[in-house]
């Protein structure tokens, strides 16, 4: 099992969509929210994503495919 | 006792054992250094700092390291009065904190990479990493050649070699991984999370942070034990920004310097301002972006320490600007004319910003303004091309010489 700790950002046409409940369903992983803000113009979450590497690739793949914004917690490391 | 009593959350304030860690496991906030800041006081005085070595290790009472082994002469850089920029931009108290010139890889990253690395040999970690093709990378690899830690440098691989040759030369294990900058940054987290490495801005970053500070310290330092009025940073993850402020409220809380810590004022490009958005909306939160701009060094669409800068900004009675890439062109060569130093495009954005500023009149004339400068314009010197004027072409004839050149009419 893995543990990644991630950061979403949500664009404004995605905020009513139950997108991490489908990652639940479609996915063999577990999510854990730890802070989150939500509003009608942006919604971001701070979440642990646990399950096995291949689920969580697919699940981070889904994701970004519905137009989330996904990072590690850390934000960007890399620096040019 | 010790200086530092625990690593603390920024956002829910849970303390932690000081151990190679990042995040908060409850709120997930990032963690900081807790000094007992009663014991330091009773250690620290301008004398003894003045007596310290030539290096940032004079500060080490306001350092998370108990013995420093990496980077010993990093720092203690030049503070410039620069008269001429400083007439060009009606400010006759002007002063230039040249990082350019840092050692020994010529920006400053070499603070931070001498505290990471050297609380990471404390920690007994024998390998130090990042993911970086510019100044981080070459910090990193140079003072882990220089003692004795193994390297691992993560790029994307579409990436041409010739970008990477001065991190090369100092030959690390260089990770080309097959995906954009986004995939390399995903991997570096988990491999940081998993390996026992010190992932210089990741699972030790509370230590590698701290080491910006000494950029404010120096500053106080050399103008006299004093805080400048204004200071203008750039703003790449917001780091450094913030602990240029951490810095000289350390030094006012410790009776070091007598002044209120300085107005903070913050440069990034227009082709990447996730920062300056926010503070301007009055976020306190990041919209991340896709980085395009010359300024490569400060590309950094999805910064860490975002929120914080834009508090910083407040608090201090700041404010932000941004400077688009012929502005940053325009910063480069208006710096090099007038004071004679080459600064790549961080610094042309500073100077850019510092001038907007300057013509908008936020500083008083007399104020003490300082601008810092944190890289080498001699490593990207292709963002010049086709800026600067071109050589007067003669032929090897005293005659040409004097048309040509000097402009004299010459009797045929």
């Amino acid at each position: 099992m893995e543990a990644i700790k991630l950061k979403l950002i949500y664009p404004e046409d995605k905020i009513k969509e139950p997108i991490l409940s489908r990652v639940c369903k479609n996915f063999d992983v577990e999510i854990n929210i730890r802070k989150a803000n939500v509003t009608d113009t942006i919604g971001w979450l701070e979440l642990e994503l646990t399950g096995e590497e291949d689920q969580i690739e697919k699940a981070i793949k889904y994701m970004e495919e519905q137009g989330i914004e996904v990072s590690p917690l850390e934000g960007q490391v890399f620096m040019e | 006792m010790a200086k530092v009593k625990a690593l603390k959350c920024k956002e829910c304030g849970k303390e932690y054992p000081v151990e190679p860690i990042h995040v908060c496991e409850y709120c997930f906030g990032p963690l900081e250094i807790e000094y007992d800041y009663d014991e330091i006081k009773k250690n620290i005085s301008r004398e003894k700092i003045e007596k310290g070595p030539k290096s940032l290790w004079r500060y080490i009472d306001l350092l998370p390291v108990e013995n420093p082994t990496v980077g010993l002469s990093a720092g203690f850089t030049p503070l410039i009065k620069a008269e001429k920029l400083g007439k060009r931009l009606g400010l006759n108290n002007l002063y230039i904190k040249d990082d350019s010139v840092n050692h020994p890889t010529l920006s400053f990253k070499d603070r931070v990479v001498a505290v990471a690395l050297s609380k990471a040999k404390e920690f007994g970690f024998d390998t130090a990493a990042c993911a970086s093709t510019g100044n981080l990378a070459n910090s990193v690899a140079a003072n882990s050649a220089a003692s004795g830690m193994k390297c691992y440098v993560f790029i994307p691989a579409n990436l041409e070699t010739n970008k990477i040759i001065g991190s090369l030369v100092f030959n690390p294990t260089v990770v080309a991984v097959e995906g954009n900058y986004d995939d390399v940054n995903r991997l570096s987290s988990e491999v940081a999370n998993e390996f026992g490495w010190a992932f210089v801005n990741i699972n030790v970053r509370p230590f590698y942070s701290e080491g910006s500070k000494t950029l404010a310290f120096e500053v106080a330092e050399q103008l006299g034990w004093k805080s400048p009025d204004a200071v203008v940073a750039p703003l790449a993850s917001g780091s450094l920004y913030t602990k240029i402020w951490k810095g000289f409220n350390e030094l006012k809380m410790l009776g070091l310097i007598e002044d209120n810590p300085p107005r903070m004022y913050g440069a990034q490009a227009s082709g990447c301002s996730p920062i300056y958005k926010a503070f301007k909306e009055g976020r306190d939160w990041i919209v991340p972006e896709k980085p395009d701009t010359i300024a490569k060094s400060i590309a950094i669409g999805n910064p860490a320490d975002g929120p914080y800068a834009v508090k910083v900004a407040k608090e201090s009675n700041g404010d932000m600007e941004v400077a688009t890439n012929e502005e940053i062109i325009e910063g480069i060569k208006l710096l090099a004319e007038t004071e004679g130093i080459f600064t790549e495009t961080a610094g042309g954005t500073t100077i850019a910003v510092l001038k907007k500023f300057a013509e908008k009149g936020v500083f008083d004339p007399d104020e003490v303004v300082v601008a810092y400068i944190t890289g080498n314009g001699y490593k990207t010197m292709e963002v010049l091309e086709g800026h600067l004027d071109r050589p007067i072409h003669i032929k090897p004839s005293l005659q040409e010489f004097k048309e040509k050149v000097i402009g004299q009419k010459v009797e045929k």
